[in-house]
């Protein structure tokens, strides 16, 4: 299309001008009116472009204050299928290049102090759109989500508006440079949509088009973070994706709860007292830190036991067979244990037995419940 | 903020402090109750960690404490005395009306769309409708699996399936390595 080369075009000439930080962005495609503002005075120029870029994501910024967090974020976001007890280390490597690709961060940190104060320069004073904008930018300031692929969905905001414009037919709505960059630290952000030529121009359309666009940002964001809908187009279909996904977290959640009920058969359950009689006697504080170091294994300890040490490459080793396993089959992990268990003794071996005993008989109980569910 | 470490941290430590105000009743419970009490601790704890941000979150902890729920004490002894529960971020006064407002809208447009469908002939030929409905049902489906769905309208609901399987997800990571260290515990 010719508006694209027309904005590459004016991208290559922002580059040479601007440096590290618009070369960072120069993946991002951009309307008109981040031209106008980047041939504005060039002072205003890194802060204005990036703050653009992410209009609605206030929290995201926070967030994404250094590259290590985002890596966890993608991981968290994107290792639900690879569950290999390790929360820290990404194992699922697209969310991260999507991010490194995209992201207004890969900057560095020192962008993130002119974003912070920079989206609410953004504001534009009186054009038609501006009504529908507050209207749709207060929804969206107020409850952003925090995810790295919120530089993602600018971008394809941004894509979205490039494709609908056209270069000579469009009308413009947007405010200039020059006021935006005199605007006072304190507005609203607002979105900046063009009528496609031919299409009606009221502001009722407009804010339908908006709405509609961010319905499809929105979404674009759940197609990535639910593992395998990324190949998938259509709305309906992605729905039903996200439906399933959703009822087998839940489903998972009950078994999963239903387990750790079962997992003391005869102790007295309290989950508590796995870890009181682990780390001693610790005021209520204190349970965080001596519970995560039990549970995540990456987490240096203090005061190591021999024992601990074991146990944590039990854990390695059984952690991708459950990773890799649908809920159903709680059996096998247990069965697994018995195998790999060689220094254990008759007593715990008959305590694997009694509570494998229960659990087939809870495992017919929870496909039962999920048999419910899926109704 | 809410970096996914940090809240799977928040996530652990709620429910533990849950499932500590619940410790006395433990002593004689049968499985299945304690399989609730673990899941509506794990559940409240989850909503939470959100303080109050997120719509699925409030509807959660709202229907649990509500009048005629079953559990409705268990739950109000895991979130622990009132004084200490999170303030809510945002007006719940204002979610109500705002809840009010789209269920009367829904009940006039089901009345409308009822007398529209007796009155003129099908028009499922449209492809464009075809489409709406398609999503449409599918947007109730996921209405019905979220707490608190039916209050929200298109953009919003998108966004707490978002919030909300994230929650999930932290949620399983951490029940799941629980079981499994508990597990390992049991075997010494």
């Amino acid at each position: 299309m010719e508006s694209k080369a027309g904005t590459t075009e004016t991208r290559s000439n922002i580059t040479a001008s601007d440096g590290d930080q618009v070369a960072a962005l120069e993946s991002l495609q951009f309307t008109d009116e981040f031209h106008r503002l980047i041939l504005a005075p060039p002072s205003d120029n890194a802060t204005s472009l990036t703050a653009l870029l992410e209009l609605p994501a206030s929290r995201a910024l926070e967030l994404l204050h250094s590259p290590a967090s985002a890596k966890l974020i993608a991981a968290s976001a994107s290792s639900f299928e690879a569950l290999k007890g390790n929360f820290l280390f990404p194992s699922n490597t697209t969310l991260i290049d999507q991010a490194a690709r995209s992201s207004v961060f890969a900057g560095g940190v020192n962008n993130t102090n002119n974003k912070s104060n920079a989206p609410e320069t953004t504001s534009n004073n009186a054009t038609l759109n501006l009504e529908k904008a507050v209207k749709s930018e207060p929804a969206e300031t107020e409850s952003c989500q925090p995810l790295v692929s919120d530089p993602a969905v600018e971008k394809r905001n941004f894509k979205r508006k490039d494709r609908e414009k056209k270069a000579k037919g469009s009308t413009k709505k947007s405010k200039t440079a020059a006021n935006d960059s005199s605007d006072g630290p304190e507005k609203l952000p607002y979105v900046h949509v063009r009528a496609r030529r031919g299409e009606a121009t009221d502001s009722h359309s407009l804010a339908e088009r908006a709405r509609r666009e961010k319905i499809n940002a929105r979404m674009k964001l759940l197609q990535e973070l639910v593992p395998g809908c990324n190949k998938i187009s259509g709305t309906a279909l992605v729905l039903d994706e996200i439906i399933n996904h959703v009822q087998s977290l839940q489903n998972q959640v009950e078994f999963l709860s239903m387990r750790l009920a079962a997992v003391n058969p005869r102790t007295d359950f309290n989950l508590n007292s796995i870890f009181t009689t682990e780390s001693g006697s610790l005021p209520d504080s204190n349970f965080p830190s001596m519970v995560m170091p039990l549970i995540w294994p990456e987490v240096q300890v203090n005061g190591n036991k021999q024992q601990h040490q074991q146990q944590w490459q039990f854990d390695a080793l059984q952690q991708p067979v459950w990773g890799r396993e649908v809920c159903n089959n709680y059996i096998t992990p247990e069965n697994s244990l018995l195998s790999y268990d060689s220094s254990a003794n008759s007593v715990a071996e008959v305590e694997l037995f009694s509570s494998n005993g229960q659990w087939t008989t809870n495992k017919q109980r929870c496909m039962q419940i999920k048999l419910k569910m899926e109704l | 903020m809410r970096s996914p470490f940090s809240l799977k941290q928040e996530f652990l430590k709620k429910w533990i402090l849950g499932l500590q105000r619940c410790r006395s009743s433990k002593k004689n419970m049968s499985i299945f109750k304690r399989k609730k009490v673990i899941k509506l601790s794990a559940d409240v704890a989850m909503a939470s960690a959100r303080k109050g941000t997120t719509c699925w979150s409030r509807a959660l902890i709202a229907d649990a404490v509500k009048e005629g729920n079953a559990d409705k004490h268990l739950a109000e002894k895991i979130l622990g005395p009132a004084s200490e529960r999170q303030p809510t971020e945002k007006v719940p006064v204002g979610a109500m009306a705002y809840n009010k407002r789209i269920r009367s809208k829904k009940i006039l447009k089901r009345s409308s769309v009822i007398r529209r469908t007796i009155k003129c002939a099908p028009q499922a030929a449209r492809p464009s409708s075809i489409v709406k409905t398609l999503v449409g049902k599918r947007r109730q489906i996921l209405r019905s699996l979220i707490p608190g769905g039916e209050f929200m309208n298109g953009v919003s609901l998108i966004e707490e399936t978002l919030d909300y399987i994230i929650s999930l997800r932290a949620q399983v990571d951490v029940m799941r390595s629980l079981a499994s260290a508990s597990k390992l515990v049991n075997l010494n």
